[in-house]
Protein backbone atom coordinates (compact mmCIF):
# COMPACT_ATOMS: atom_id res chain seq x y z
CA UNK A 1 0.00 0.00 0.00
CA UNK A 2 1.20 3.51 -0.79
CA UNK A 3 -0.03 7.00 0.12
CA UNK A 4 0.70 10.20 -1.78
CA UNK A 5 2.23 12.80 0.51
CA UNK A 6 3.58 16.31 0.10
CA UNK A 7 6.90 17.15 1.76
CA UNK A 8 7.73 20.78 2.43
CA UNK A 9 11.50 20.75 2.76
CA UNK A 10 13.65 23.66 3.91
CA UNK A 11 16.37 24.45 1.40
CA UNK A 12 19.41 26.68 1.88
CA UNK A 13 22.37 27.02 -0.42
CA UNK A 14 25.02 29.22 1.21
CA UNK A 15 26.37 30.16 -2.24
CA UNK A 16 23.04 31.38 -3.59
CA UNK A 17 20.47 31.98 -0.85
CA UNK A 18 20.35 34.87 1.58
CA UNK A 19 17.86 33.05 3.80
CA UNK A 20 16.42 29.52 3.81
CA UNK A 21 13.38 28.85 1.61
CA UNK A 22 11.08 25.86 1.17
CA UNK A 23 10.58 23.47 -1.69
CA UNK A 24 7.68 21.05 -2.10
CA UNK A 25 7.88 17.46 -3.29
CA UNK A 26 4.97 15.08 -3.82
CA UNK A 27 5.80 11.40 -3.78
CA UNK A 28 4.14 8.04 -3.32
CA UNK A 29 5.18 6.72 0.11
CA UNK A 30 4.97 3.15 1.25
CA UNK A 31 2.94 2.86 4.42
CA UNK A 32 5.76 1.27 6.41
CA UNK A 33 8.27 4.01 5.59
CA UNK A 34 10.08 6.07 8.18
CA UNK A 35 10.50 9.79 7.50
CA UNK A 36 14.12 9.17 6.50
CA UNK A 37 13.00 6.70 3.81
CA UNK A 38 10.94 9.45 2.19
CA UNK A 39 13.81 11.95 2.32
CA UNK A 40 16.16 9.37 0.83
CA UNK A 41 13.60 8.62 -1.91
CA UNK A 42 13.39 12.33 -2.77
CA UNK A 43 17.20 12.55 -2.81
CA UNK A 44 17.59 9.41 -4.96
CA UNK A 45 14.66 9.74 -7.35
CA UNK A 46 13.42 13.34 -7.43
CA UNK A 47 16.04 15.92 -6.49
CA UNK A 48 19.64 14.89 -5.93
CA UNK A 49 20.63 18.41 -4.80
CA UNK A 50 19.10 17.99 -1.34
CA UNK A 51 21.66 17.66 1.45
CA UNK A 52 20.92 15.73 4.64
CA UNK A 53 22.84 13.56 7.09
CA UNK A 54 22.12 9.91 7.82
CA UNK A 55 24.06 6.74 8.36
CA UNK A 56 22.89 3.70 10.32
CA UNK A 57 19.07 3.77 9.82
CA UNK A 58 18.64 2.02 13.19
CA UNK A 59 18.64 4.87 15.75
CA UNK A 60 22.21 4.26 16.81
CA UNK A 61 24.40 6.81 15.01
CA UNK A 62 22.32 9.92 15.82
CA UNK A 63 22.98 11.53 12.41
CA UNK A 64 19.49 11.96 10.98
CA UNK A 65 17.94 14.35 13.51
CA UNK A 66 15.64 16.88 11.82
CA UNK A 67 12.53 18.91 12.60
CA UNK A 68 9.45 17.00 11.46
CA UNK A 69 6.31 19.15 11.60
CA UNK A 70 8.16 21.47 13.96
CA UNK A 71 9.36 18.83 16.45
CA UNK A 72 12.90 17.44 16.68
CA UNK A 73 12.85 13.80 15.60
CA UNK A 74 15.28 11.07 14.71
CA UNK A 75 13.93 10.54 11.20
CA UNK A 76 15.03 6.90 10.91
CA UNK A 77 12.91 6.07 13.96
CA UNK A 78 9.88 8.21 13.12
CA UNK A 79 7.08 6.42 11.28
CA UNK A 80 5.61 8.40 8.42
CA UNK A 81 2.10 7.12 8.99
CA UNK A 82 1.83 9.18 12.19
CA UNK A 83 1.80 12.36 10.06
CA UNK A 84 -0.77 13.89 7.73
CA UNK A 85 -0.71 14.30 3.95
CA UNK A 86 1.70 17.24 4.23
CA UNK A 87 4.91 16.86 6.22
CA UNK A 88 7.27 19.76 6.94
CA UNK A 89 10.95 18.87 7.16
CA UNK A 90 13.39 21.46 8.53
CA UNK A 91 16.97 21.37 9.81
CA UNK A 92 17.35 21.03 13.58
CA UNK A 93 16.19 24.18 15.35
CA UNK A 94 18.61 26.24 17.48
CA UNK A 95 21.55 25.32 15.20
CA UNK A 96 23.16 27.36 12.42
CA UNK A 97 22.36 25.76 9.05
CA UNK A 98 25.22 24.78 6.74
CA UNK A 99 23.11 23.56 3.82
CA UNK A 100 19.48 22.43 3.44
CA UNK A 101 18.94 19.98 6.33
CA UNK A 102 22.57 19.90 7.50
CA UNK A 103 23.45 21.86 10.64
CA UNK A 104 26.74 23.13 12.05
CA UNK A 105 28.15 20.66 14.63
CA UNK A 106 31.26 22.47 15.86
CA UNK A 107 29.47 24.42 18.60
CA UNK A 108 27.97 21.19 19.92
CA UNK A 109 31.30 19.37 19.96
CA UNK A 110 32.93 22.30 21.77
CA UNK A 111 30.40 22.08 24.58
CA UNK A 112 31.18 18.41 25.13
CA UNK A 113 34.87 19.10 25.68
CA UNK A 114 34.08 21.61 28.41
CA UNK A 115 32.66 18.96 30.78
CA UNK A 116 35.76 16.71 30.48
CA UNK A 117 33.83 13.58 29.47
CA UNK A 118 36.47 11.03 30.36
CA UNK A 119 37.59 9.14 33.47
CA UNK A 120 39.92 11.36 35.48
CA UNK A 121 42.41 10.38 38.19
CA UNK A 122 41.35 6.73 37.86
CA UNK A 123 44.60 5.38 39.28
CA UNK A 124 44.29 7.32 42.52
CA UNK A 125 40.67 6.28 42.89
CA UNK A 126 41.57 2.61 42.33
CA UNK A 127 44.37 2.77 44.90
CA UNK A 128 42.07 4.45 47.41
CA UNK A 129 39.42 1.78 46.92
CA UNK A 130 41.96 -1.07 47.02
CA UNK A 131 43.36 0.33 50.26
CA UNK A 132 39.93 0.61 51.82
CA UNK A 133 38.78 -2.87 50.82
CA UNK A 134 42.19 -4.58 51.23
CA UNK A 135 41.88 -6.03 47.73
CA UNK A 136 44.20 -5.81 44.79
CA UNK A 137 43.72 -6.27 41.09
CA UNK A 138 40.94 -5.22 38.75
CA UNK A 139 38.92 -2.21 39.77
CA UNK A 140 35.45 -3.60 40.25
CA UNK A 141 32.13 -1.84 39.88
CA UNK A 142 28.93 -3.34 41.22
CA UNK A 143 25.74 -3.63 39.16
CA UNK A 144 24.12 -1.07 41.44
CA UNK A 145 26.96 1.39 40.87
CA UNK A 146 26.66 0.88 37.12
CA UNK A 147 22.90 1.38 37.13
CA UNK A 148 23.34 4.76 38.83
CA UNK A 149 24.71 6.24 35.58
CA UNK A 150 24.01 3.70 32.85
CA UNK A 151 21.04 5.50 31.31
CA UNK A 152 23.15 8.63 30.81
CA UNK A 153 25.63 6.53 28.80
CA UNK A 154 22.94 5.69 26.24
CA UNK A 155 23.09 9.14 24.60
CA UNK A 156 23.85 8.95 20.86
CA UNK A 157 24.63 12.67 20.45
CA UNK A 158 21.73 13.22 18.06
CA UNK A 159 21.33 16.82 19.32
CA UNK A 160 17.53 16.65 19.49
CA UNK A 161 17.68 17.80 23.12
CA UNK A 162 19.55 20.97 22.08
CA UNK A 163 16.96 21.58 19.41
CA UNK A 164 14.11 21.31 21.91
CA UNK A 165 15.68 23.34 24.74
CA UNK A 166 14.35 26.89 25.27
CA UNK A 167 17.50 27.85 27.19
CA UNK A 168 19.82 26.77 24.35
CA UNK A 169 17.70 28.96 22.09
CA UNK A 170 18.29 32.07 24.20
CA UNK A 171 21.60 31.57 26.04
CA UNK A 172 24.46 30.76 23.66
CA UNK A 173 26.84 29.96 26.54
CA UNK A 174 24.59 27.29 28.05
CA UNK A 175 26.38 23.94 28.04
CA UNK A 176 23.14 22.19 27.17
CA UNK A 177 21.44 18.93 28.12
CA UNK A 178 23.61 16.27 26.45
CA UNK A 179 26.94 17.74 27.57
CA UNK A 180 25.81 18.17 31.17
CA UNK A 181 24.27 14.67 31.19
CA UNK A 182 27.58 13.27 29.98
CA UNK A 183 29.53 15.18 32.63
CA UNK A 184 27.09 13.94 35.25
CA UNK A 185 27.50 10.40 33.92
CA UNK A 186 31.25 10.57 34.68
CA UNK A 187 30.61 12.19 38.06
CA UNK A 188 28.41 9.20 38.93
CA UNK A 189 31.01 6.68 37.77
CA UNK A 190 32.73 5.15 40.80
CA UNK A 191 35.98 4.74 38.82
CA UNK A 192 36.19 8.49 38.25
CA UNK A 193 37.98 10.94 40.49
CA UNK A 194 37.13 14.17 38.68
CA UNK A 195 33.95 15.13 40.52
CA UNK A 196 35.50 18.16 42.22
CA UNK A 197 36.70 19.53 38.91
CA UNK A 198 33.43 18.93 37.09
CA UNK A 199 31.31 20.26 39.96
CA UNK A 200 33.44 23.39 39.81
CA UNK A 201 32.56 23.66 36.09
CA UNK A 202 28.90 23.02 36.87
CA UNK A 203 28.83 25.92 39.32
CA UNK A 204 30.03 28.36 36.67
CA UNK A 205 27.71 30.63 34.68
CA UNK A 206 25.91 29.03 31.74
CA UNK A 207 25.88 25.53 33.15
CA UNK A 208 23.45 23.57 35.28
CA UNK A 209 21.84 26.56 37.00
CA UNK A 210 20.84 28.10 33.66
CA UNK A 211 18.45 25.17 33.16
CA UNK A 212 14.85 26.18 33.82
CA UNK A 213 13.66 22.55 33.87
CA UNK A 214 11.34 22.80 30.89
CA UNK A 215 11.92 19.04 30.58
CA UNK A 216 11.68 19.23 26.77
CA UNK A 217 15.08 17.52 26.35
CA UNK A 218 13.79 14.40 28.07
CA UNK A 219 10.52 14.49 26.14
CA UNK A 220 12.23 14.44 22.73
CA UNK A 221 15.10 12.06 23.52
CA UNK A 222 14.80 9.08 21.14
CA UNK A 223 16.87 6.80 23.39
CA UNK A 224 14.98 7.23 26.64
CA UNK A 225 17.84 9.08 28.30
CA UNK A 226 16.59 11.63 30.80
CA UNK A 227 18.91 14.64 30.36
CA UNK A 228 16.64 16.88 32.46
CA UNK A 229 17.06 14.50 35.39
CA UNK A 230 20.85 14.52 34.88
CA UNK A 231 21.02 18.32 34.78
CA UNK A 232 18.94 18.69 37.92
CA UNK A 233 20.77 15.92 39.78
CA UNK A 234 23.96 17.74 38.81
CA UNK A 235 22.51 20.91 40.39
CA UNK A 236 22.01 19.07 43.69
CA UNK A 237 25.48 17.53 43.52
CA UNK A 238 27.12 20.87 42.69
CA UNK A 239 25.44 22.51 45.70
CA UNK A 240 26.29 19.61 48.04
CA UNK A 241 29.88 19.67 46.76
CA UNK A 242 30.08 23.44 47.38
CA UNK A 243 28.63 23.10 50.89
CA UNK A 244 30.99 20.22 51.71
CA UNK A 245 33.90 22.31 50.47
CA UNK A 246 33.08 24.96 53.08
CA UNK A 247 33.82 22.56 55.94
CA UNK A 248 36.23 20.01 54.42
CA UNK A 249 39.47 21.09 52.79
CA UNK A 250 40.29 19.35 49.52
CA UNK A 251 43.54 18.98 47.59
CA UNK A 252 43.71 21.09 44.44
CA UNK A 253 42.83 19.22 41.22
CA UNK A 254 45.94 17.53 39.78
CA UNK A 255 44.88 17.59 36.13
CA UNK A 256 43.68 14.86 33.83
CA UNK A 257 45.03 11.36 33.44
CA UNK B 1 7.76 27.88 5.59
CA UNK B 2 6.14 27.66 9.05
CA UNK B 3 6.19 30.82 11.13
CA UNK B 4 9.26 30.51 13.32
CA UNK B 5 11.05 32.94 15.57
CA UNK B 6 14.78 33.40 15.30
CA UNK B 7 16.85 31.86 18.08
CA UNK B 8 19.76 33.83 19.56
CA UNK B 9 22.08 34.46 16.57
CA UNK B 10 24.99 32.89 18.47
CA UNK B 11 23.04 29.78 19.58
CA UNK B 12 25.16 26.65 19.06
CA UNK B 13 27.65 28.69 17.02
CA UNK B 14 31.20 27.31 16.71
CA UNK B 15 34.00 29.07 18.60
CA UNK B 16 35.60 29.90 15.25
CA UNK B 17 33.46 30.35 12.16
CA UNK B 18 34.06 27.81 9.40
CA UNK B 19 34.62 28.66 5.73
CA UNK B 20 30.93 28.18 4.86
CA UNK B 21 28.37 30.91 5.46
CA UNK B 22 25.57 29.53 7.63
CA UNK B 23 21.89 30.44 7.98
CA UNK B 24 20.97 31.72 11.45
CA UNK B 25 19.41 29.30 13.98
CA UNK B 26 15.62 29.29 14.34
CA UNK B 27 13.41 28.23 17.22
CA UNK B 28 11.15 25.20 16.75
CA UNK B 29 7.87 26.21 15.10
CA UNK B 30 6.00 23.77 17.38
CA UNK B 31 6.63 25.86 20.49
CA UNK B 32 3.60 28.07 19.82
CA UNK B 33 1.22 25.10 19.66
CA UNK B 34 2.86 22.38 21.75
CA UNK B 35 0.79 21.60 24.89
CA UNK B 36 4.00 20.91 26.84
CA UNK B 37 5.46 24.32 25.97
CA UNK B 38 2.15 26.01 26.76
CA UNK B 39 2.33 24.42 30.23
CA UNK B 40 5.92 25.62 30.58
CA UNK B 41 4.92 29.16 29.55
CA UNK B 42 2.03 29.17 32.03
CA UNK B 43 4.47 28.00 34.71
CA UNK B 44 6.68 31.00 33.91
CA UNK B 45 3.71 33.39 33.79
CA UNK B 46 2.70 32.50 37.36
CA UNK B 47 5.80 34.48 38.42
CA UNK B 48 3.89 37.71 37.62
CA UNK B 49 1.03 36.60 39.87
CA UNK B 50 3.45 35.97 42.75
CA UNK B 51 5.03 39.37 42.16
CA UNK B 52 1.61 41.04 42.49
CA UNK B 53 0.83 38.88 45.54
CA UNK B 54 4.09 39.98 47.15
CA UNK B 55 3.06 43.65 46.71
CA UNK B 56 -0.25 42.79 48.40
CA UNK B 57 1.63 41.08 51.25
CA UNK B 58 3.84 44.15 51.75
CA UNK B 59 0.71 46.33 51.82
CA UNK B 60 -0.89 44.07 54.47
CA UNK B 61 2.25 44.08 56.64
CA UNK B 62 2.43 47.88 56.29
CA UNK B 63 -1.23 48.09 57.37
CA UNK B 64 -0.55 45.87 60.38
CA UNK B 65 2.19 48.20 61.56
CA UNK B 66 0.21 51.41 61.01
CA UNK B 67 -2.47 51.12 63.66
CA UNK B 68 -6.02 49.69 63.94
CA UNK B 69 -7.55 52.09 61.40
CA UNK B 70 -5.06 51.22 58.68
CA UNK B 71 -5.54 47.53 59.40
CA UNK B 72 -9.32 47.92 59.17
CA UNK B 73 -8.78 49.47 55.73
CA UNK B 74 -6.65 46.48 54.73
CA UNK B 75 -9.37 44.10 55.90
CA UNK B 76 -11.96 46.02 53.90
CA UNK B 77 -9.77 45.78 50.82
CA UNK B 78 -9.30 42.04 51.32
CA UNK B 79 -13.10 41.64 51.30
CA UNK B 80 -13.31 43.26 47.87
CA UNK B 81 -14.56 40.70 45.28
CA UNK B 82 -11.74 41.60 42.90
CA UNK B 83 -9.14 40.92 45.58
CA UNK B 84 -10.85 37.64 46.48
CA UNK B 85 -10.78 36.69 42.78
CA UNK B 86 -7.07 37.56 42.66
CA UNK B 87 -6.43 35.36 45.69
CA UNK B 88 -8.31 32.52 44.02
CA UNK B 89 -6.06 33.01 40.99
CA UNK B 90 -3.03 32.84 43.32
CA UNK B 91 -4.35 29.60 44.82
CA UNK B 92 -4.84 28.05 41.37
CA UNK B 93 -1.34 29.19 40.34
CA UNK B 94 0.25 27.70 43.44
CA UNK B 95 -1.62 24.43 42.89
CA UNK B 96 -0.51 24.33 39.25
CA UNK B 97 3.14 25.00 40.14
CA UNK B 98 3.10 22.45 42.96
CA UNK B 99 1.68 19.72 40.73
CA UNK B 100 4.35 20.45 38.11
CA UNK B 101 7.06 20.62 40.78
CA UNK B 102 5.95 17.36 42.41
CA UNK B 103 6.01 15.69 39.00
CA UNK B 104 9.56 16.80 38.20
CA UNK B 105 11.20 16.89 41.64
CA UNK B 106 11.59 13.14 42.33
CA UNK B 107 13.75 12.41 39.30
CA UNK B 108 15.99 15.38 40.08
CA UNK B 109 17.20 13.70 43.28
CA UNK B 110 20.81 12.51 43.22
CA UNK B 111 21.25 8.71 43.38
CA UNK B 112 22.76 9.10 46.85
CA UNK B 113 23.95 11.81 49.22
CA UNK B 114 26.82 10.28 51.16
CA UNK B 115 25.48 7.01 52.53
CA UNK B 116 21.83 8.12 52.24
CA UNK B 117 19.70 7.10 49.27
CA UNK B 118 16.41 8.79 48.40
CA UNK B 119 13.27 6.60 48.47
CA UNK B 120 11.87 5.28 45.16
CA UNK B 121 10.31 8.01 43.00
CA UNK B 122 6.63 7.00 43.50
CA UNK B 123 7.19 6.94 47.27
CA UNK B 124 8.87 10.34 47.14
CA UNK B 125 6.00 11.74 45.08
CA UNK B 126 3.46 10.30 47.53
CA UNK B 127 5.44 11.87 50.40
CA UNK B 128 5.33 15.28 48.70
CA UNK B 129 1.56 15.11 48.20
CA UNK B 130 1.18 13.86 51.76
CA UNK B 131 3.23 16.79 53.04
CA UNK B 132 1.08 19.18 51.00
CA UNK B 133 -2.14 17.68 52.35
CA UNK B 134 -0.74 17.76 55.91
CA UNK B 135 0.39 21.37 55.64
CA UNK B 136 -3.00 22.40 54.19
CA UNK B 137 -4.78 20.64 57.04
CA UNK B 138 -2.62 22.25 59.72
CA UNK B 139 -3.05 25.71 58.17
CA UNK B 140 -6.81 25.19 57.89
CA UNK B 141 -7.01 24.26 61.58
CA UNK B 142 -4.95 27.29 62.58
CA UNK B 143 -7.03 29.63 60.42
CA UNK B 144 -10.29 28.11 61.66
CA UNK B 145 -9.14 28.58 65.23
CA UNK B 146 -8.19 32.18 64.48
CA UNK B 147 -11.46 32.98 62.78
CA UNK B 148 -13.94 31.25 65.09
Amino acid sequence: MTTRRKFVVTRFDPDKDEVPKTQEYEIECQDDWKVLDAINFIKDEVDSTISHRWSCRMAVCGSCGMMVDGEPKLTCKTALDSYGDTVEIEPLANFPVVKDLVVELEGFMGKFQQVKPWIMNAKEEAEKKAASTMKEGTYRQSAEELMAFKQFSMCINCMLCYSACPVVSNEPDFLGPAAIALGHRYNMDTRDGGQDERNQIFREEGTVFSCSYANECSEVCPKGVDPAAAVNQAKFNAVIDWATGLVVSRPAPQGDE
Amino acid sequence: MPATKAAHPEAMAPAVNGPTRTAPPMQPSSWKTSPRMKQYSRFGLTGWIYLLASFAAIYIVYGLGSGPEAYAQVQALLANPLVIAFHLLCLISVGFVLVRFFGLFPKAQPARIGPAKPPPQPVLKAMLYGLWAGATLVLSVILAGGIF
